[in-house]
């Protein structure tokens, strides 16, 4: 009798645990991008290069990207990101872990837009700060694709203008994350 | 005295105009030329393994540098910008040196031994309890003749 609880017990676990394992979604070509409008000149990057991790069922979610890998349009500001404002040298990455709040309005099998809220920590220039963003789950087919906006006060992540065109600089910056996930 | 003032109007108005120019060309400098570059020959396994062993020698020889990699093509794929992505395969299953193209190249398919030219920009670990292992990850790719 014991030996059958054990391995009904063992079976159970072993169940939730692949179970929490075929909910898992990930990329490692997802794309975030900001922008900031100055009166010197818009300013604009892309990464195309970021590892994300979704667990469908726990609602956990990860972001890591390469801070020099951000593309801007002209080779002088991408210097002065990784130079200056980023130092990409010291802090090479940036991360966000957290959690989708809402996972369980989310269903796999009913293709649709889902609107979510995203919670957790977003770690810039060697800074963690608690962050809440709405973003929208895209469910098409069992693929999975998710979306976020919001904005990043330069001052909480110790990034500082140069006073020269602290003016001319937005304080503030609309990051836009956009990925298209694949099943683990 | 007038001859004078204006002689400094000019030097100051060169001086000015030279600034200016000098300015201007710095912030419109163009991208790296990667195609034409000299690079850093290494190959996808052995950049892979450098990283994932001894991360700082391997951030003093390749990170933000043009480098050469030779390989296999794992997979191909396409970004949501429409640029193609082209995996190289390495020693650990899951993971490869993720190389975004600048042009893509309809002819590179899954098991074609390629030479590629970009930039590399590091690695990322991936999520080991998950069973997600990380990538290299290079930029502005093209492929070598």
């Amino acid at each position: 009798m014991k030996r059958v609880v054990i391995t009904l017990l063992v079976i159970i676990f072993c169940c939730s645990y692949c179970n929490s394992y075929s909910q898992l979604y990930f990329t490692k070509n997802g794309r975030i991008s900001f922008f900031s409008k100055t009166s010197l000149e818009d300013i604009s990057a892309s990464n195309n290069q970021v590892l994300s991790v979704i667990n469908m069922q726990t609602g956990a979610i990860q972001f890591s990207l390469l801070n020099n890998a951000f593309y801007f349009p002209k080779a002088k500001m991408q210097d002065d990101f990784n130079d200056n404002y980023i130092e990409s040298n010291k802090y090479p990455k940036s991360t966000f872990t957290g959690t989708i709040t809402d996972i369980g309005t989310i269903n796999l099998n009913n293709d649709g837009n889902y609107q979510v809220h995203i919670n957790g920590d977003l770690t810039i220039h060697g800074i963690t700060k608690n962050i809440t963003a709405p973003g929208t789950i895209n469910i098409k087919s069992g693929n999975i694709s998710a979306a976020a906006s919001f904005k990043v006060l330069l001052t909480d992540y110790n990034i500082k203008v140069p006073t020269i065109v602290t003016n001319k600089i937005a304080k503030e910056i609309e990051v836009t994350v956009s990925c298209n996930y694949e099943k683990k | 005295m007038r001859k004078e003032g204006r002689n400094i109007l000019f030097i100051f108005i060169g001086v000015a105009l030279c600034a200016f120019v000098i300015g201007f060309g710095i912030w419109n400098k163009p991208h790296s030329d990667v195609k034409d570059a000299d690079a850093v020959e290494t190959n996808a396994i052995s950049l892979y393994n450098s990283f994932t062993s001894d991360s700082a020698k391997a951030k003093s020889v390749f990170l933000d540098k043009i480098i050469k990699v030779s390989g296999v093509v794992e997979k191909v794929l396409v970004n949501q910008q429409q640029q193609q992505i082209i995996l190289l395969k390495t020693s650990v299953s899951g993971a490869s040196v993720n190389c975004t193209m600048e042009q893509n190249r309809n002819k590179i398919k899954q098991g074609d031994k390629v030479v590629l030219k970009g930039i590399c920009s590091g690695y990322i670990n991936g999520d080991t309890e998950m069973g997600i292992p990380g990538d290299v990850f290079l930029i502005r790719c093209y492929p070598s003749i």
